[in-house]
C-alpha cells in the first residue's frame, strides 16, 4: 500500500508550478492571469505585485542626508532608491569666454525689457544664461550595482544617458532655478570706482558705466548629481523627485566679490547662507513611467473587443520589462489649475487622447501627493 | 510654405538610404539601414524571435553626447514598434539604422531635441522602406510649436522654437494611430488637443471643417499631407527604379 501511495504525492505537485516559477517561465501570461482573472474565480482585476491599476507605490523622501554637499536628499519609490547630491562650484565671469558679448545683448534686452514687460523677458534671459554657460549640470549613475543588467562601474549605458538628458532639458524647460538666483553680485563703491577700474580691471567690464551700477562677477554651478542605488523600475520619477528634493534642501553660502584679493570669498556662517527661490514648486514627475502592457501573443483577441490592454502607474522592472509603450506626464500646479509641463508617449499606439487625458487627471493626484511627502522631509 | 524634400537610395553600400531636408526647420539628415545583418555581440537577444533595432545619430560637427542618446531611445521603441522582425529572415539579426545630421542648426547640450525630431523620424522611415524592411504601417511626424499669442506654429524654426510656450512632436501613423508625442512646455490639456488635431490634419490631409477655407488651402496645395508625402517620395523612387519595364509598356 505504501509503495503505492508513495509514488503519487511527489507527482501531484509536479503537474503545478509555484507562482515565482511560473513568473519566470511565463511572464506574460503570469501578469495577464493577474491582470485578467478568470471570470469564474470572481476574483478582481490586479496587478501581480498586489497594486491596483493606477497605484503608486510607497514613496518617502529624505533631505539633507549628505553632509559635504550643499543640498541632497535621498528619495524611495518602492524599491526604487535614488540619492541625489547638489554641489555648488563658483565660475567666475573672467573664466567665461564669451561674457562681454553675451552682457551686451543681455543689455540690449533690458532696454527691451522696459517697453515690453520686465518679468517675461527676465525669465527668457533666465533661461538663456542658465542654459547658454551650463550652470545646471545634472547627472545619473546607474553603474551601481542597482540591477542585475547593470555592471558597476561599467561606462555610463544608454538609459542612463538618455535619463541625464532628460533630467537636463526638464530642469530648463521648468525653469526650476532661477539664474538670479545664481549670480554673484557686485556693487562698486561709488567714489573710487573710476581709478579702481583703470588700476587693472577694465579687462572685462568694456560696458562703460562710470555710475557704481552693480554687476555679476561670478555664477554659481549646480552639479546634481543622482546615483540610482536601485533600480526596481521607473528610474526617471525616483531620479526628478530625488532631484527636486535635494534642490529644495541646497544652501548657498553667502558669497561675495572681494576688490582687495580680487577673488570670490564666502561666508562659513550657516546663518548667511541662503535657500533657492523657486517661482512655483514644479510638481514631480507625477505620473511618471506609466507602462502600457500589451501582450504580444494577444493581439488577435484585442480584436474581440475585451479589453486587452492595462495602463499600469509607477511600473516596477518586472512591469517595465514587459510593456512596450510607455507614457510619461509631469505636470504642475498654478493656483490649482494643472499646468502640463511634459508629455512623452512612444512605443506604440494604445494611447490616446481619452488615456492621456486621464494619465494627466490622475497625475495631478500624484502631484498634491508628492508635494505633501516633500514638504515633509 | 516650402514642403520637404527627400530623394532614396543615395549610398550604394548600404542596404537602403534616405535624405532628408526640411526647409522651414533647416535641418538635413541623411539616413542608412543595413538589414538583416548579423550581430556578433547578440547572440542571446533579450527577444531572440524578434529582429533587434538598433538606432545611431551623429550631430553634424561633434561626438555623440546624451541627447543622441535619448533621441535613440525614442526612435528605437517607435521603429521596433513598426518594423516586423518576425518576417523571414529577421529574427535573431539585427536592423541598424544611422542618421546623420548634415544640416541645420547644432543642437547644444541641454537644447530640446524636439526640434530635430520629426526630420530623424522622416528620414529613418525612408530609409527603412528604400532598404525594404517590412513594416506593420508608415507614419508621418511634425513638429508644432505654441506661441504666447496661443497660435500654433508648423515646423518653427530654431529661433522660435525656443521663443515658444510649448513645443510637440506628433507622429501619426498610416491608419491613423498616435504613435508618438513628445510635449514641453507649460500648456494645458485643451491646448494640446487642438494641437493634436491639427497635427491628425497635416500628417493626414484631414482638413478640419473650418469657417474659412485659408487655412484648409495653406496646407493643402504643396504636398496634400505628410503622409502623402512620403507616399510620393516612394512612388517617385519605385518609378525610377523601374523606368525600364516602363518602357518597354
Amino acid at each position: 500500500m505504501a509503495s503505492s501511495t508513495a509514488p503519487r504525492n511527489p507527482t501531484t505537485p509536479s503537474l503545478s508550478l509555484p507562482p515565482s516559477q511560473f513568473a519566470r517561465l511565463q511572464p506574460h501570461a503570469y501578469l495577464l492571469a493577474h491582470l485578467s482573472p478568470p471570470p469564474a474565480s470572481n476574483q478582481p482585476s490586479i496587478r501581480a505585485n498586489g497594486r491596483a491599476t493606477s497605484q503608486f507605490r510607497v514613496t518617502s523622501a529624505n533631505a539633507g542626508s549628505l553632509t559635504h554637499t550643499n543640498g541632497s536628499a535621498v528619495v524611495r519609490i518602492g524599491d526604487t532608491a535614488a540619492v541625489c547630491g547638489v554641489r555648488a562650484e563658483i565660475l567666475h565671469t573672467n573664466d567665461i569666454a564669451s561674457w562681454s558679448v553675451l552682457q551686451a545683448s543681455s543689455e540690449q534686452n533690458f532696454d527691451k525689457s522696459n517697453e515690453v514687460g520686465e518679468s517675461k523677458s527676465q525669465d527668457e534671459e533666465d533661461r538663456g544664461h542658465i542654459q547658454d554657460l551650463n550652470l545646471l549640470v545634472p547627472n545619473l549613475s546607474l553603474s551601481t550595482g542597482c540591477a542585475p543588467g547593470f555592471t558597476p562601474g561599467a561606462p555610463p549605458s544608454a538609459l542612463a544617458q538618455s535619463l541625464s538628458h532628460q533630467l537636463l532639458s526638464l530642469l530648463h524647460t521648468t525653469r526650476l532655478v532661477r539664474a538670479d538666483d545664481l549670480r554673484i553680485w557686485y556693487q562698486p563703491p561709488n567714489l573710487d570706482s573710476e581709478e579702481f577700474r583703470s588700476a587693472g580691471e577694465g579687462m572685462d567690464v568694456d560696458t562703460e558705466q562710470s555710475g557704481p551700477e552693480r554687476e555679476v562677477k561670478a555664477f554659481w554651478v549646480l552639479y546634481i548629481d543622482v546615483m540610482i542605488i536601485s533600480l526596481a523600475g521607473n528610474p526617471f520619477d525616483a531620479a526628478w523627485a530625488s532631484v527636486l528634493a535635494a534642490l529644495r534642501d541646497t544652501k548657498l553660502p553667502k558669497a561675495w566679490w572681494d576688490a582687495d584679493n580680487e577673488t570670490i570669498l564666502c561666508s562659513d556662517d550657516v546663518a548667511d547662507a541662503r535657500k533657492f527661490s523657486f517661482c512655483s514648486f514644479e510638481g514631480d514627475a507625477a505620473a511618471g513611467w506609466r507602462a502600457v502592457v500589451i501582450p504580444d501573443a494577444e493581439e488577435q483577441k484585442q480584436k474581440k473587443g475585451a479589453q486587452q490592454r492595462w495602463i499600469l502607474a509607477d511600473p516596477d522592472g518586472y512591469e517595465e520589462g514587459l510593456s512596450q509603450e510607455r507614457a510619461s506626464v509631469v505636470v504642475d500646479k498654478e493656483n490649482g489649475k494643472t499646468v502640463i509641463v511634459k508629455i512623452e508617449k512612444h512605443g506604440g499606439w494604445a494611447v490616446d487622447s481619452d488615456d492621456l487625458r486621464q494619465l494627466v487627471d490622475v497625475s495631478a493626484q500624484r502631484w498634491d501627493e508628492m508635494k505633501r511627502i516633500l514638504d515633509q522631509c | 510654405m516650402v514642403g520637404p524634400i527627400a530623394s532614396l537610395s543615395q549610398l550604394n553600400r548600404a542596404d537602403g538610404s534616405a535624405s532628408y531636408k526640411c526647409p522651414a526647420t533647416g535641418y538635413s539628415i541623411l539616413g542608412a539601414v543595413n538589414a538583416p545583418i548579423e550581430l556578433p555581440a547578440r547572440r542571446d537577444a533579450l527577444k531572440p524571435e524578434e529582429a533587434t533595432v538598433e538606432v545611431f545619430v551623429k550631430p553634424g560637427t561633434t561626438t555623440a553626447g546624451v541627447g543622441e542618446r535619448y533621441v535613440e531611445g525614442i526612435l528605437r521603441s517607435v521603429l521596433g514598434k513598426i518594423v516586423l522582425g518576425r518576417e523571414k529572415g529577421f529574427p535573431r539579426r539585427g536592423v541598424v539604422l544611422t542618421l546623420a545630421i548634415v544640416g541645420g542648426e547644432n543642437v547644444q547640450r541641454g537644447d530640446s531635441y524636439l526640434t530635430i525630431l520629426p526630420a530623424l523620424l522622416h528620414a529613418a522611415l525612408l530609409a527603412m522602406i528604400s532598404a525594404s524592411v517590412p513594416l506593420s504601417m508608415t507614419f508621418s511626424a511634425t513638429l508644432l510649436g505654441v506661441t504666447k499669442s496661443g497660435d500654433i506654429v508648423r515646423d518653427p524654426s530654431p529661433t522660435a522654437a525656443k521663443a515658444a510656450v510649448s513645443l510637440h512632436v506628433f507622429a501619426i501613423s498610416s491608419k491613423n494611430h498616435l504613435l508618438l508625442n513628445e510635449s514641453e512646455g507649460r500648456f494645458e490639456f485643451d491646448t494640446w488637443e487642438l494641437v493634436r488635431e491639427r497635427a491628425v490634419s497635416i500628417c493626414q490631409g484631414v482638413t478640419p471643417a473650418s469657417t474659412d477655407g485659408d487655412v484648409t488651402m495653406g496646407e493643402g496645395t504643396a504636398s496634400a499631407s505628410l503622409n502623402g508625402f512620403i507616399r510620393e517620395t516612394v512612388e517617385d523612387q519605385v518609378y525610377s527604379d523601374y523606368a525600364y519595364k516602363l518602357d518597354d509598356i
